[in-house]
């Protein structure tokens, strides 16, 4: 009965667009003059940057802002904001112009894909006043090696180098929220342990080697400590531990397994996902301690929760159609759907916007707009990956 | 020495209550009260012993896995008699095991590792309650990895979701 209610699509999806854009037409309302909209997205043209390198940066800033979801893309004459500039000589000058000639934006830039991302995000902040997810990068589980590894690419999947080579099973990373950390779950010791790596020097360490199975250990909003499942007391449990594997301390007492622990934005509480119920349900609970409570999601089987940065969704792994789905429950209307992936999809993750999610699908990561429900392929070609996890 | 064996039986008995028959209880009961969810679980793990599951110093090939049901952790009435020479053969002394927990490929792969570990928890719980050293039982879970039968199908799945049983040499 709740199933079919929430896989209704249409309505939901209206009104999930009309409280997601809420935000977005109280700040356009501000500048109603100059902000020319299509429908409820800003018109928005993108003029080839002059330069060398131009047509290759103009690329692709048009796939960052189309993908953005705030614009309408259009041509100059119609556009409420027009993007220009120059790339030559490894950088990018980039300006952004109003109807009536106003320079909104105008910067320097490194050149290449990374500048090209930065220069989008700037845009999105700049003219709909959101984060962008241009410049995130994503890590994920790849199988090209004939073993599971970790791999780090672009968003757009362009970029992709190889993280981890082990040559054992490397599996479950997580990033922090800047990206300076990666922990992913290895078993070169041949148990389950936590390995953190800080991404810019490319240092190793193996932090969280209890006995039994340490996994799943998700930075805390900021970096300081990690959620993990740990079951050294003879349970998988929920665990908060530094980042070094120090100062482990248990957050639950259960006869299930918990897994799957995510971190409200300001730190305060942990979404996570235990089977003590039977099939698994979600959880919230004070990263400090405390009373676990259940999160009525209206839906039988709910796992591996993710929990927006804006504060105001959890998306998770939920079964049906025959396979497994991605679900959104919206925790300040209580109301959970499911979200059109076509086929069977998990582990969805929040960009930096609270707007996208990625998840894996057949063995490639897909990026997915919340709001108008268009998914895109975005990562594959490194055997079969899983576990998508992203930088906010 | 009795005492205690006959407080452990019973501690097995509800464990086997509570993971098996009382799941549609625990079901109904899970949104209402969270003092439900406080539950004193099993005992602690000794420390690493240095060995490897799939290592050459593990013989993994001396004890049947044990197998489970779609997305539980409760060892069948079916597959206990299984735990019989286990347990008989770690009361003679001496002797340490590992137990893998696996788990077939539905559902994701973190999910499946902690379901796995559980698994491996729930047969080294059954052990002691029949009289082997908590001492002498390491756990590891590998979830979705290394299944036995490759196949996508009820019967692979079925083979995958098995807790090996691995002999320190």
């Amino acid at each position: 009965m709740t199933l079919s209610r929430f896989s209704a699509p249409g309505a939901l999806a209206l009104a999930a667009f009309a409280i997601a854009c809420a935000p977005f037409r109280a700040s356009a309302q501000e500048a109603p003059v100059i902000t020319i909209r299509k429908g409820d997205q800003i018109a928005l043209a993108v003029g080839t940057l002059g330069g060398a390198e131009g047509n290759a940066v103009t690329a692709i800033l048009q796939n960052d802002l189309s993908l953005a979801g705030w614009f309408a893309m259009v041509d100059a004459a119609r556009a409420g904001y027009t993007v220009g500039g120059t790339a030559q000589g490894g950088q990018i000058q980039g300006t952004v112009t109003d109807r009536n000639g106003g320079v909104v934006l105008s910067r320097t830039y490194p050149g290449g894909r990374r500048g090209a991302h930065q220069f989008a995000d700037d845009i999105v902040e700049t003219v709909a006043g959101k984060k962008g997810i241009a410049s995130s990068r994503v890590a994920f589980v790849g199988t090209r090696s004939g073993r599971k590894e970790i791999y780090i690419a672009d968003y757009d999947g362009s970029g992709i180098s190889q993280l981890t080579n082990d040559g054992s099973i490397s599996v479950g990373p997580n990033l922090s929220a800047d990206g300076s950390r990666l922990s992913y779950t290895g078993y070169k010791s041949g148990y389950a342990d936590i390995y953190v790596i800080d991404t810019g020097s490319g240092s190793r360490n193996r932090a969280v080697k209890f006995p039994g199975t340490n996994t799943g250990g998700a930075f805390s909003p900021d970096g300081g400590r990690m959620a993990a499942t740990v079951s050294r007391d003879g349970n998988p449990e929920l665990y908060v531990v530094g980042t070094d594997g120090g100062g482990a301390r248990r957050l639950t007492r259960s006869r299930g397994a918990e897994s799957g622990g995510s971190w409200s934005p300001d730190g305060s509480e942990i979404v996570f996902s235990s089977d003590d119920g039977g099939a698994p349900q979600l959880y919230r609970i004070s990263s400090g301690g405390g009373a676990p409570r259940r999160i009525a999601t209206g839906l039988g089987y709910a796992s591996d929760p993710n929990w927006s940065p804006d504060g105001t969704k959890i998306a998770f792994t939920t079964r049906g159609g025959g396979g497994f789905q991605v679900a959104v429950h919206d925790l300040q209307t209580g109301q959970t759907r499911t979200l059109p992936t076509g086929g069977s999809a998990e582990d969805p993750v929040w960009g930096a916007n609270s707007r996208h999610l990625i998840y894996a699908q057949n063995g490639a990561v897909y990026l997915l707009d919340s709001v108008t429900g268009r998914n895109l392929k975005v990562i594959e070609g490194v055997g079969r990956i899983s576990e998508p996890t992203w930088t906010r | 020495m009795t005492a205690r064996t006959l407080s452990t039986l019973g501690i097995a008995v509800l464990l086997a209550l509570g993971t098996g028959g009382c799941s549609k209880f625990k079901k109904k009961d899970a949104g209402a009260a969270t003092g439900d969810y406080d539950f004193v679980s099993g005992s602690p793990l000794p420390e690493r012993s240095g060995a490897s599951f799939f290592a050459g110093n593990v013989d993994r090939s001396m004890f049947q896995p044990v197998y489970f049901g779609y997305d539980s952790y409760a060892v069948e009435p079916g597959e206990r008699s299984k735990l019989d020479p286990i347990a008989s053969f770690l009361r003679g002394g001496g002797k340490s095991i590992i137990l893998a927990g696996f788990t077939d490929e539905r559902g994701t792969p973190e999910y499946n590792r902690a379901l796995g570990e559980r698994r491996a928890q729930a047969v080294r719980e059954e052990l002691i309650s029949m009289g082997a050293g908590a001492a002498d039982i390491q756990t590891v879970s590998f979830g979705e990895e290394m299944p036995a039968d490759a196949g996508g199908d009820e019967s692979a799945h079925a083979k995958n979701r098995r807790v090996e049983i691995g002999v320190i040499k």
